[in-house]
């Protein structure tokens, strides 16, 4: 059994006397993909948002890669790709200078050929020179997906990922996310409904007031489908 | 393209079509000077200096706030700093490129406060004028990094936008003293010599809040 990629250990988050997330145990291995499901309000982003490193547990561990999400050394952060509520887009640079931008960050080799790569991938080669203030936002969302897949990473974050997108977008995002767990990717997603992720395969773990309630196998396996996620419900 | 390159040249780019920074700064500065000269109405000499050194500085001060926040808060639309905490990006770097983004800012603004100071103030560009430069350069410096440190602090803060003044101004209050002292003495016509005890007392200002972000700006920007 290989190691999983995405982890957590009893993970609670508490804000204040709030408890956010409450004794949440979930692994994601090479490969395979979950999904998080849940109303509003369930924990689905804060969950993410552990495992991105972006906060710290309260109780409990967010483990990438085998180490605490929150300490992640950069070596391992570059293997990383998130994509957020927030876009995490300049709206006064322009698509192909965002992703440039990232793919620099992230030591891409040829980061100017690496963006128009991603820019023809997510169909946004012809607007590659024009700043992101002016885009709608579903092109705002395949853009955010671009920038969070040119680096290839080996573990991808996807909180709500076809949000704003219309049918050809879906079917793009959801095209680009079995090519990256064909080739190894672990995946973790949210959503509120499970039908679009169940399709490539997922896992579906219901999340409800920050507790796992409930977990599903996929009902869509094929021969050419990575076996499921490894999931345990507290 | 080294990281800090990169985000040194979108924080850049940004202002450049942005603009808002830059023309805030210098019209706060135009302010600031206009209305000090005629607060003071100063005469010529030592007197002059003086006043001509204060405004000078308190136009540094005030453009030095808002463009450290503009240099932090650049990065609040659309969630760009958690995007730059998550990357390989060395925290300390971040902090590097955004002091350098600040220190740009407020060294236009400041250049531009200069030569309104010398038409202000009734001065001449001569010596003097160049013999203010390591002062201001300093207490630039200095104020960048400070202002970027707190800006990041502020930023995560409900009423944010108060506490970077409250908690700044006070913290720089050595270093503006020193920076003062050094500018009136060299409009005065002192040697760079006879300043020498106010430039260390801003080189040590200097190194210490360098430092202070290098070390610390990692803590602060990430969230809780």
């Amino acid at each position: 059994m290989t190691a999983a990629l995405i982890e957590t250990r009893v993970l609670g988050k508490s804000f204040g006397p709030t408890p956010i997330l409450r004794d949440v145990n979930l692994s994601v291995e090479a490969g395979h993909g979950a999904a998080v499901v849940g109303a509003n309000g369930a924990g689905k982003s804060t969950l993410i948002r552990l495992l991105a490193g972006l906060s710290a547990p309260s109780l409990g561990a967010a483990m990438l890669f085998g180490e605490p999400a929150r300490s992640l050394r950069p070596e391992l952060r570059r293997r990383v790709g998130l994509l957020s509520h927030q876009s995490f887009l300049y709206p006064n640079l322009t698509a192909r200078e965002n992703l440039e931008f990232y793919a620099t960050l992230y030591g891409v080799d040829d980061a100017r050929a690496t963006a128009i790569e991603w820019l023809e991938r997510v169909a946004l080669g012809a607007v590659a020179d024009s700043r992101v203030h002016g885009f709608s936002r579903g092109m705002e969302q395949r853009l955010a997906l671009a920038r969070a897949m040119l680096v290839r990473p080996d573990v991808l974050m996807l909180d709500e990922p076809f949000a704003a997108l219309d049918a050809d977008g879906a079917a793009l995002a959801t095209e680009l996310v079995r090519d990256a767990m064909d080739r190894g990717c672990a995946v973790l997603a949210s959503a509120h409904s499970a039908s679009a992720l169940a399709e490539l395969g997922f896992a579906i773990l219901t999340l409800s007031r920050g507790r796992l309630v409930r977990a599903e196998p996929s009902t869509t396996r094929s021969a050419a489908r990575p076996p499921l996620a490894r999931q345990q419900v507290s | 393209m080294s990281p800090f390159s990169a985000v040194l040249r979108k924080d850049l780019l940004l202002e450049v079509r942005g603009g808002q920074s830059t023309v805030a700064l210098g019209a706060l500065s135009l302010l600031v000077l206009v209305v000090l000269v005629f607060a003071f109405n100063p005469g010529g000499g030592e007197q002059g200096a003086e006043a001509a050194a204060g405004a000078l500085w308190v136009a540094l001060v005030f453009s030095g706030m808002l463009g450290a926040t503009r240099a932090v808060s650049a990065e609040n639309e659309n969630g760009c700093m958690r995007a730059l905490l998550m990357s390989p990006l060395d925290r300390a770097a971040l902090y590097a490129a955004k002091l350098a983004a600040a220190f740009i800012f407020m060294g236009i603004a400041e250049a531009a406060s200069i030569i309104l100071m010398v038409l202000f103030f009734n001065l001449e560009f001569d010596a003097r004028v160049m013999r203010l430069v390591p002062a201001v350069l300093l207490g630039a410096l200095g104020f960048a990094a400070l202002a970027t440190l707190l800006a990041a602090i502020s930023s995560r803060l409900r009423g944010g936008d108060l506490v970077l003044p409250l908690l700044a101004v006070p913290m720089f209050v050595p270093a503006l003293i020193a920076g003062v002292k050094a500018s009136a003495a060299a409009l005065a016509g002192a040697p760079l010599a006879g300043s020498a005890v106010w430039l260390k007392v801003l080189v040590a200002f200097d190194v210490m809040f360098v430092a202070a972000g290098y070390l610390l700006f990692e803590y602060v920007a990430g969230e809780e």
